[in-house]
């Protein structure tokens, strides 16, 4: 956060913090923000369904929160997983924010703080990857602002929204060093 | 030049009475240095393994050079994710490939054929493919030249994707894809 410079300058604002937590059924209206976009939802009643039978029994699904002045007050502003797969070296990174909080660093600081914790509490974990629209430059810097490697570019992968895509894989293995949790 | 029909490379359903063949190269250490399963020991471990996983797998195939039996190809449709699933997902347009060839029969060009038969008939079974993947362990080129010469595109390499035998192990990921099957212009992503 950029201190004001000149006269009457204002101290320095507490940098915004990106922690994660697990999610509570509480959190359905916050989730909205999210979900609701661009197709939005006509009532919570999906929503609390999906947090009930997705969510809550998940490995690890946690919620991005900002605590901070002025930016909240924990309310989650997104959703980030970490997914088992049919190996158990090798788990399946998701996330997904709210527009309102795209381009400030959060997604990156929230993937960070994910590395740390899922490489430190799972077992035998070896490589968490990411799979990432070819099209999605976002979210793919992102990824490699978190210090993902990008590996391949894996053709007619998968259909997302009636379409097969271009899938690019970017993966973070225990081997490579850990980036700093801090934002 | 004609190719005797002693050499002739033909893929066929398994039956029980191929688990003598099928242990001849899952017992070889050589054959599968590259699997997750260990060596076979025993013929019984072979019979069971074709009663309850080939015989009821969407696509096995045993590889035979004229009426000999010397390898398996085999196609699980759907994303790897979907582990035992049998019903791939609807949402899924991939299948992933993999075989084994006995040792005596390396070097001859009989798992690419294999391959390319195999990837033939996926596409031509499945409507909804779109991709036809396989990896192999980055330190064994020999099944890397099987893929590429198969016309498999390298795709890149997954590091750290599998644990074979205790052991981290980097995978090269391959691909088929129907719009290279069908010389359809393929999108550029910059790379």
């Amino acid at each position: 956060m950029e201190q004001g410079k000149g006269e009457g300058a204002q101290p320095a604002k507490t940098a915004v913090e990106v922690t994660l937590r697990p999610f509570t059924l509480a959190d359905v209206d916050a989730m909205m923000a999210w979900a609701s976009d661009p197709v939005p939802y006509e009532s919570t009643e999906p929503l609390l369904a999906f947090i009930k039978d997705t969510v809550l029994p998940h490995p690890w699904f946690r919620a991005i929160c900002l605590s901070g002045s002025g930016d909240g007050d924990g309310r989650p502003v997104g959703a980030l997983s970490v997914s088992p797969t049919a190996d158990a070296c090798r788990a399946e990174l998701g996330y997904v924010l709210a527009r309102a909080h795209w381009g400030k660093g959060v997604a990156t600081a929230a993937v960070r703080r994910a590395l740390g914790a899922v490489f430190e509490e799972v077992e035998g974990l070896e490589r968490v990857e990411a799979l990432v629209d070819a099209r999605n430059a976002a979210s793919q810097r992102v990824l490699e602002k978190a210090g993902f490697t990008r590996e391949a570019l894996l053709r007619r992968y998968c259909v997302l929204k009636g379409d097969v895509k271009d899938m690019v894989i970017y993966s973070f293995v225990s081997t490579d060093p850990l980036p700093p949790a801090a934002a | 030049m004609e190719r005797e029909p002693e050499m002739e490379v033909t893929l066929r359903e398994f039956a029980e009475a191929d688990t003598e063949a099928l242990f001849s190269w899952a017992s070889d250490p050589r054959v599968v240095r590259f699997q997750r399963r260990e060596a076979y020991s025993r013929v019984d471990e072979a019979r069971r393994y074709i009663l309850d996983h080939v015989l009821p797998h969407p696509w096995y195939r045993a590889i035979c050079v004229g009426s000999v039996v010397v390898g398996s190809i085999s196609i699980k449709p759907g994303p790897a994710e979907e582990g035992g699933s049998r019903r791939r997902s609807p949402s899924s347009t991939r299948a992933s490939l993999g075989y084994r060839l006995a040792h005596g029969y390396w070097g001859r060009g009989i798992a690419t054929r294999a391959v390319r038969m195999a990837a033939e008939a996926a596409f031509a079974e499945w409507p909804w493919l779109a991709r036809l993947e396989a990896v192999a362990d980055g330190e064994n080129p020999a099944s890397q030249r099987v893929l590429e010469k198969a016309g498999f595109v390298r795709e890149g390499v997954l590091r750290r994707y599998l644990v074979l035998k205790g052991r981290p192990r980097d995978m090269v990921m391959f691909s088929s894809v129907d719009t290279d099957r069908r010389n359809k212009p393929v999108e550029a992503h910059g790379l």
